[in-house]
């Protein structure tokens, strides 16, 4: 983006609900601040962005400006910041002192984060700028004092309750521009500002990650032909430079631990896909990938199977094959559906690849989610019937919790309401900031709410939050995990509801992608609200076990 | 290119520049505009202009010659100076 065209974002007119960032540097934010607004309006259109700015020279002080009501706070450090001597505006010869007198300053920002992440998203960047001149060494060594120096701002980064910017991930070039450092405080030049406004936009507004991954198996999950090659001589090793399958392997692991599902649609012999998952030396578990469509129907074909075996959108999944004609073909059926084509030895095939996955936290959900799938299965085909549904459920040995409270906030919960489509009572997203603002009003409500039956847990995999208004109770949220399905978890929620409340109102607001709530409303609250005695003639047999948990004090029913 | 044309191809991309610092600008207000007309035109305007046009025109500004920098037309004569 050039400087123009980020002034013509920046300034255009905006409406919409307000976006309160606050940018603290020790700089003039100038350009920075200009780029970080075009980069923030164009992540967020249909929004007011506006940006208020720290105070000159002091990181800490700027950061107390962050109230309740920023929705983000960027932090963009550098060297200046942490003594002045290591600016270019203010340079001054330094000894071993200044790494002392450097620290008791980044313990001063590093308390001030801490505190200014209580209330919003604070996304830090460490110093971009090259240090002046200061050291006797040459500027090809990296001097000892220089090195504590950065080790300390690492340490910071290390421990941090900050989201902090990838230093590697600023486009190659220089980031100081001494001219205008000087002239007016602005030490960047503006390419620099465009891409660390660019990073710092994209970590405080990620996109939502990819929840399922389909492989090919042949030239991509190993090098060979399996039909041709026969089980022991397909490979992904150094030997048979066949390596980058082995590191995509490698990846593949990584996103099932993190709880990404894994699918295999192959044009290939069953028989001889078994024989090859029982080889020893494969870096993923056959284990990890449900299901595997290993036959001669069409990939097409195999996908339909894998969506329904996971329950999941298309455009939640990436399907990943060597052949420019399979994808073609997938691509077609599935417009929404991520296709990539396996690129050998690229590394940015890997990285680009892990960062669709990407998340800041694993939960024991993602651990979950494979083998709840599997286990769900058999609850899914259940569903058809209800005769054999009643049959299943009321041997399920189904414990449900009901975790009432708002502190200390769970991750979990606002997770669950950003990611959720299908059952999701109006697709509304919170930030942090927002939703720790809902949270604070005393009227509100929250649940969430755990599973476990017999043939696995499926842990936290429903939030429900509302207001108490009048005796009745206004659900503002309600999403659960379609992992859950056909368990008749959402008939028990509202029944826990009705059991406190008399009369449950409902906020529902269709979208594209809630039909299953929006069918679950029509059977038991076409009105939009339900009284006790309504639901109770609507409602199917239960079987769960139920308790509720008010934290110092539970009930069970 | 002539001079005549080339100055007011010139003008035109200076006048976006104008534009995109000063949103409230019309064409004919960018033409006239100086420090002392335009009510935004502070010193975080001055370093925006300057930032702009040099990244438009791939100029670099002195840094003494920038404070009388201080209307349209004085960047026009710098830029295109001698028609």
């Amino acid at each position: 983006m050039k400087l123009l065209e980020a002034l013509q974002i920046a300034n255009a007119p905006q409406q919409g609900d307000p976006f309160r960032a606050l940018l603290v540097t020790g700089f003039s934010p100038l350009h920075l601040e200009t780029a970080l607004k075009a980069h923030l309006r164009l992540a967020l259109a249909g929004r007011t962005v506006t940006i208020q700015t720290g105070v000159f020279g002091d990181i800490a002080a700027g950061l107390e400006k962050a109230d309740a009501g920023s929705n983000a706070i960027f932090v963009a450090l550098e060297w200046a910041d942490l003594d002045p001597r290591l600016g270019w505006r203010t340079m001054a010869k330094s000894g071993e002192e200044i790494v002392g007198d450097a620290r008791a300053r980044l313990d001063r920002i590093s308390a001030a984060i801490a505190a200014a992440a209580r209330v919003a998203q604070v996304v830090l960047s460490l110093p971009t700028l090259p240090l002046p001149p200061i050291f006797h060494t040459c500027s090809g060594e990296l001097n000892r004092i220089e090195g504590g120096l950065r080790r300390m701002v690492y340490e910071l980064a290390a421990s941090t309750r900050a989201t902090v910017l990838h230093p590697e991930s600023l486009r190659a070039g220089s980031s100081h521009d001494l001219r205008t450092d000087l002239l007016n405080g602005f030490p960047y030049p503006f390419a620099h500002a465009d891409a660390l406004a660019a990073g710092l936009a994209w970590l405080a507004l990620p996109v939502v990650p990819k929840k399922g991954l389909v492989t090919d198996l042949d030239e991509t999950l190993w090098g060979g032909v399996l039909g041709d090659d026969g089980p022991e001589g397909i490979s992904w090793d150094l030997e048979h430079h066949t390596q980058f399958h082995g590191l995509y392997q490698e990846l593949l692991n990584l996103l099932s631990d993190s709880g990404v599902l894994l699918g295999v649609a192959s044009k290939n012999d069953a028989a001889l896909v078994e024989k090859a998952f029982t080889r020893r030396d494969l870096a993923v578990r056959p284990s990890q990938f449900f299901p595997v469509e290993a036959h001669w129907a069409s990939k097409v074909e195999s996908l339909r199977r894998i969506l329904l075996a996971w329950n999941i959108a298309p455009d939640a999944v990436v399907f990943v094959d060597d052949n420019p004609l399979e994808l073609e073909q997938v691509k077609s059926a599935y417009p929404t559906m991520e296709c990539i084509q396996f690129r050998e030895d690229d590394a940015r095939f890997l990285t680009g690849l892990r960062d669709r996955f990407a998340k800041r936290e694993i939960r024991e959900e993602d651990r979950l989610r494979v083998e709840s799938l599997r286990t769900g299965g058999a609850v899914l085909q259940a569903a058809g019937n209800p005769a054999s549904l009643d049959a299943l459920l009321a041997g399920a040995e189904a414990r449900i919790v009901v975790r009432w409270g708002k502190q200390p906030p769970d991750a979990r919960a606002l997770e669950l309401i950003n990611k959720t489509n299908q059952f999701n009572l109006n697709g509304e997203r919170f930030d942090e900031a927002d939703w720790n603002a809902y949270l604070a009003d005393s009227s509100t409500h929250l649940a969430l709410v755990e599973y476990e039956d017999r043939f696995g847990k499926l842990g936290r995999i429903a939030v429900l939050a509302g207001r108490e208004r009048e005796g009745r109770f206004d659900l503002d949220i309600w999403v659960m995990s379609c992992r859950a399905f056909s368990r008749r978890i959402e008939y028990q929620c509202l029944k826990v509801l009705l059991g406190r409340w008399e009369t449950v109102r409902l906020r529902f607001v269709p979208t594209e992608r809630n039909g299953p709530i929006r069918q679950f409303i029509g059977e038991v609250a076409p009105e939009l609200a339900v009284r006790r005695d309504e639901f109770d003639s609507r409602c199917p047999p239960l079987y769960h076990q139920t308790e509720s948990d008010y934290g110092q004090y539970s009930t069970t029913g | 290119m002539g001079n005549t044309q080339q100055r007011d191809d010139t003008r035109q991309r200076l006048i976006r520049c104008f534009q995109a610092v000063f949103p409230k600008l019309s064409e004919s207000d960018a033409l006239r505009a100086s420090a002392n007309r335009v009510t935004e035109w502070d010193s975080v305007a001055t370093m925006n202009l300057v930032a702009v046009v040099e990244e438009e025109f791939g100029v670099l500004f002195d840094v003494k010659e920038v404070e009388k920098l201080n209307s349209f037309e004085r960047y026009l004569n710098r830029l295109s100076p001698g028609v």
